[in-house]
C-alpha cells in the first residue's frame, strides 16, 4: 500500500501518572502490511504499547508512528485506519447489549450520530459473526455468553468494522483450542484477502506461529524482533521468562517451553 | 372518574403536578438509565444534594445583598453542573470507582455548605432549603414547570441523538476512543445534561426521593429487560406509574405523593430481583449444568493435548 512502515518507534518511553515507567528505549520498525504479534510476560508493557500508538497515552519521550502518522499529532488519522479490540476485561457487562449490538458497534463507531445501522451494516456484521461461528447467537445478550464466546464476538466486531489495521489485545485469552484455531484462521484469511495489517497481543505463540510474519518480544523494552523463529532464541526466552524457559529442539523443530505459553513449536 | 377529571381541570396545581410527573419520568428514562448502565447511580443522589447546597448558597447571596439578583435555582443548577464536571473529570480514564468517590466527596461538600450557610440565612427562608430535601410536586409554579420541561426536552433530544454514544462510552470507553469517537465529549455531555435535569427534578420530588425515582426503575429494568431501548421504555413506564399512583393516593389519603412514588419505585426493584431469581431457577439451571460438563470435556481435551506435546518434547 505505502512505503511507510506499519509501526515505527523511536526511542519511545511511556510513563504512567503514578511514576511507573511501563516502556523505555523502545525503537523498532515493522513493514506494512503485516501480521504481527506482540508477546511478553504480564506487565511487560504490551497493552501500553498499543495504547501509545493509538494515541490513548502520550509518550513520555520519543515517538511512535503508524503508517507514518505520529501518534500524538495525527491521532485522528490513525484512528480512521484502526479497528481495536481491547483486552476482554475492559468491556463492561452492565449494559444490556446483544451480540449484534456489540458487532454493529464496530461499524457504527465509524459513522456519525445518530449512527443508524443500514442493511449493509447488518449483513457485514452477520458475515463477520459467521466467520467466528457465532451467528446463531445474533440475538443473545452479550453479558450472558461465556468468556471464550465473548472473545469471538469481539473478534467479529473487528472483522466487521472498516480500517486497514486490526489491533487486538489478547484475543485468544481464555479460549479453548478450537476457538483459538477458529479465531486465528479467520484473522489470517482476512489478512490475506483484504490486504489489512493485524497487530495482536498474545501470551501464546503456538496457535499463530506459522501465520505471523513478525514477532515483537517485549519486557518493558524491545528484547527481540523478527520472524517467529529468530525470536524463539533460548537466550532471549530466558531473559524474558526467566531461567525456567527452555527451547527444545526435536526432529528439526524448535519448541519453546515457558510456563506462560506451554510449548511452542517452531519449524 | 369524571369527578377526578373535573378536579384536574379546575386546579392548575394538579395539572402542573401531572405534567411534572411525566417530565420526571422522561428524565428518569433518559438519565437514570444511563447512570445505572455506567454504574454511577449514586450520582443522582450526589447531584440532588448538591442542588440543595447550591440553593442555600443562592438564598444566602440574594438575602445578604451580595448578589441581589441571584435566583436560588441558579445556585442549584450551578452546583449540580459542578458535581457532574468533577465526577466526569475523576472518571475520564473510565474507572467507575473513581467517579463514585468524587460523587461522595461532592455530596459531603454540598451538604456541609448547606448546613454552614443555614446559620447566616434568615430563619423564614430555611424551609426553602429543606424543600429541596423533601420536595413537593404539588407546589410547583409555572416557571418551575417551564424549566423542567425545557431541560427534559433537551435531555430527551440528546438521548435520542446520542444514546449509542452514551452506551459505547459505558461499554468500551477505550475502544470507542480508538475508533475515533470523541468519547470524552459524550462522557461530559451525558453527565452534565443529566445533572441539570436531576437538579430541576429535585425541586419537585426532593433530594432523597429523586434518587429513588432516578435509580430504582432503571435498576429494576436492567435486571429484567435485555435491550437498551427496552430498558429506557420500561424505566419511563415504572417511573410514570409510580408518580401517578403517588399523586392519586394523595387525593384520597393525606400523604406525600413523592413518598408513595419512591416507595413504589423501590418495590418495583425488589419485585424485579424476585422475578429474576424465579426466572433463573427455571431457565438457567439446566444450561449451567451443560456448560459445566462442556468445560470439563474441554479441560480433558486440553490436558490430552498437553500430554501429547509433553511426550514429544520428552522423547527428545
Ligand atoms: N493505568 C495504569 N496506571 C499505572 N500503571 C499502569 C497502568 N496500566 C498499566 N500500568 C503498569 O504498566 C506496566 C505495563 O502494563 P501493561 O498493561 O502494558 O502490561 P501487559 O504487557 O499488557 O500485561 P498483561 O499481559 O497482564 O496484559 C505494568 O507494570 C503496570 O503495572
Ligand atoms: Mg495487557
Amino acid at each position: 500500500m505505502t512505503a511507510e512502515p506499519l509501526l515505527e518507534a523511536q526511542n519511545l518511553a511511556v510513563r504512567y501518572p503514578n511514576g511507573e515507567m511501563a516502556l523505555h528505549d523502545v525503537s523498532f520498525k515493522i513493514k506494512s502490511p503485516s501480521f504481527m504479534a506482540i508477546i511478553g510476560p504480564n506487565g511487560s508493557g504490551k497493552s501500553t504499547l498499543i495504547k501509545a500508538f493509538l494515541g490513548l497515552i502520550r509518550p513520555f519521550r520519543g515517538t511512535i508512528k503508524v503508517n507514518g502518522f505520529d501518534s500524538v499529532k495525527n491521532s485522528g488519522k490513525i484512528r480512521k485506519m484502526i479497528r481495536y479490540v481491547p483486552q476482554r476485561d475492559r468491556i463492561e457487562l452492565t449494559v444490556p447489549m446483544k451480540v449484534k449490538d456489540i458487532v454493529l458497534m464496530g461499524r457504527l463507531l465509524k459513522k456519525l450520530p445518530p449512527r443508524f445501522a443500514s442493511s449493509k451494516d447488518i449483513k457485514i456484521s452477520r458475515d463477520a459473526l459467521e466467520q467466528v461461528d457465532m451467528v446463531d447467537l445474533w440475538n443473545r445478550p452479550f453479558p450472558e455468553l461465556s468468556g471464550g464466546q465473548r472473545q469471538r464476538v469481539l473478534v467479529a466486531r473487528a472483522l466487521a468494522s472498516d480500517g486497514s489495521i486490526l489491533v487486538l489485545d489478547e484475543p485468544l485469552s481464555g479460549t479453548d483450542v478450537e476457538s483459538q484455531d477458529l479465531i486465528v484462521e479467520a484473522l489470517d484469511k482476512y489478512h490475506k484477502e483484504n490486504d489489512v495489517s493485524i497487530i495482536m497481543v498474545t501470551h501464546d505463540l503456538n496457535p499463530i506461529h506459522t501465520l505471523v510474519e513478525e514477532v515483537l518480544l517485549l519486557k518493558n523494552t524491545v528484547i527481540g524482533i523478527g520472524e517467529p523463529c529468530s525470536v524463539m532464541d533460548p537466550e532471549l526466552m530466558k531473559k524474558v521468562y526467566g531461567p525456567t524457559a527452555r527451547i527444545v529442539e526435536y526432529a528439526g523443530h524448535r519448541y519453546c517451553m515457558t510456563r506462560d505459553s506451554g510449548i511452542d513449536r517452531h519449524d | 372518574m369524571i369527578e377526578i377529571i373535573q378536579l384536574i381541570m379546575d386546579s392548575p396545581f394538579l395539572q402542573r403536578a401531572l405534567l411534572a410527573a411525566v417530565l420526571i419520568a422522561v428524565v428518569a428514562a433518559a438519565s437514570g438509565t444511563f447512570l445505572v448502565f455506567r454504574g454511577l447511580s449514586f450520582m443522582a443522589a450526589g447531584v440532588a444534594h448538591a442542588a440543595l447546597g447550591g440553593t442555600a448558597l443562592g438564598i444566602f447571596l440574594q438575602d445578604s445583598g451580595l448578589v441581589p439578583w441571584f435566583n436560588p435555582i441558579l445556585g442549584a443548577l450551578l452546583f449540580s453542573v459542578l458535581v457532574a464536571a468533577f465526577t466526569g473529570y475523576a472518571g475520564e480514564s473510565g474507572l467507575t470507582q473513581k467517579m463514585e468517590v468524587a460523587v461522595g466527596v461532592s455530596f459531603a461538600l454540598s451538604m456541609s455548605i448547606a448546613v454552614f450557610l443555614m446559620y447566616y440565612i434568615p430563619p423564614y427562608r430555611v424551609p426553602q432549603i429543606w424543600g429541596y430535601l423533601i420536595g413537593d410536586i404539588l407546589l410547583l409554579n409555572n416557571i418551575d414547570i417551564i424549566m423542567l420541561a425545557s431541560t427534559a426536552v433537551l435531555l430527551g433530544f440528546i438521548t435520542l441523538m446520542f444514546n449509542k454514544e452514551f452506551v459505547y462510552v459505558s461499554v468500551d470507553m477505550e475502544g470507542s476512543i480508538a475508533h475515533g469517537m470523541n468519547a470524552r465529549a459524550y462522557h461530559y455531555l451525558m453527565l452534565i445534561v443529566s445533572a441539570l435535569a436531576i437538579a430541576l427534578a429535585t425541586k419537585a420530588v426532593g433530594a432523597i426521593l429523586v434518587y429513588a425515582i432516578m435509580v430504582a426503575p432503571a435498576a429494576a429494568s436492567n435486571e429484567l429487560v435485555k435491550s437498551v431501548r427496552g430498558v429506557i421504555f420500561s424505566v419511563f413506564l415504572i417511573a410514570l406509574v409510580s408518580e401517578l399512583v403517588g399523586l392519586t393516593t394523595s387525593f384520597v389519603v393525606f400523604v406525600s405523593p413523592s413518598a408513595i412514588a419512591g416507595i413504589l419505585a423501590a418495590l418495583a426493584y425488589l419485585l424485579a430481583l424476585q422475578i429474576k431469581r424465579v426466572r433463573d431457577r427455571v431457565h438457567v439451571e439446566p444450561k449451567a449444568e451443560k456448560t459445566e460438563s462442556d468445560e470439563m470435556i474441554d479441560t480433558f481435551k486440553a490436558s490430552l493435548v498437553i500430554d501429547q506435546e509433553n511426550n514429544h518434547s520428552h522423547d527428545h
